[in-house]
């Protein structure tokens, strides 16, 4: 899946992964896709609540090796 | 909209980072938080405030937090609670009876804290939070 903008959170514990998210989405125009790469093993069920939660779209959650690679679709 | 209320008691770095996780992921999410410093927690909002470490019992365990801070993969407290405050959800509170206890005025307090509460005050901003802790 492509992204508009990578927001890198390797090695960052929570709630470090879904802070920098947020900030970056904040910013992002309606439309835009972000993925957020994570180590953190609560990022993908943190990124799932807090989607469903802002309004924004929880679109894929993929993992390679260690790195989770969570796309985010940004809402309007 | 939900709401989280904690009532915050220790100024330990155990105690005051998950408070502040929970404070600031509630409003990053679109959700209320309000928090009460009371006792020792109160200490935490004083001006240029450093936590003085973790609770007596995990002594042994402090090197595993520092490290952590050290290398960046946890971070601040204080930048986890200003990133929270920048979504305008959270307010802070200082205990007015441990701010006398200290013979502290609000000039002594952290530029963050929103005003200085009582009991009735707290329990009338926390009376419809869905999640309500007492941290300590």
């Amino acid at each position: 899946m492509m992204a508009d903008i990578t927001v890198d959170a390797k090695f960052k514990s929570c709630p470090g992964p879904l802070i920098a998210l947020a900030d970056t989405v904040s910013r992002a125009q309606p439309g835009q896709v972000v993925k957020l790469l994570a180590t953190d093993p609560a990022a993908p069920s943190d990124v799932k609540e807090w989607a469903l939660s802002v309004g924004h779209t929880l679109l894929a959650t993929e993992k390679s090796g260690d790195v989770y690679e969570i796309y985010v679709g940004v809402s309007g | 909209m939900s709401k989280i209320a904690l009532i915050v008691a220790s100024e330990k770095m155990d105690k005051l980072f998950p408070a502040v996780t929970l404070a600031t992921t509630a409003a990053i999410s679109g959700w209320d938080a309000e928090m009460f410093f009371t006792f020792w927690g109160l200490l935490a909002l004083k001006k240029g405030y450093e936590p003085s470490g973790v609770s007596f019992d995990y002594k042994a365990y402090e090197g595993k937090l520092t490290d952590a801070l050290a290398n960046g993969s946890i971070p601040d407290w204080k930048t986890v609670l200003e990133q929270g405050r920048a979504t305008g959800r959270i307010r802070i509170y200082a205990c007015s009876t441990t701010l006398g206890m200290f013979g502290l005025k609000q000039e002594d307090l952290d530029s963050f804290v929103d005003g200085i509460a009582g009991a009735a005050t707290f329990l009338s901003k926390a009376k419809d939070a869905n999640v309500s802790l007492f941290i300590s």
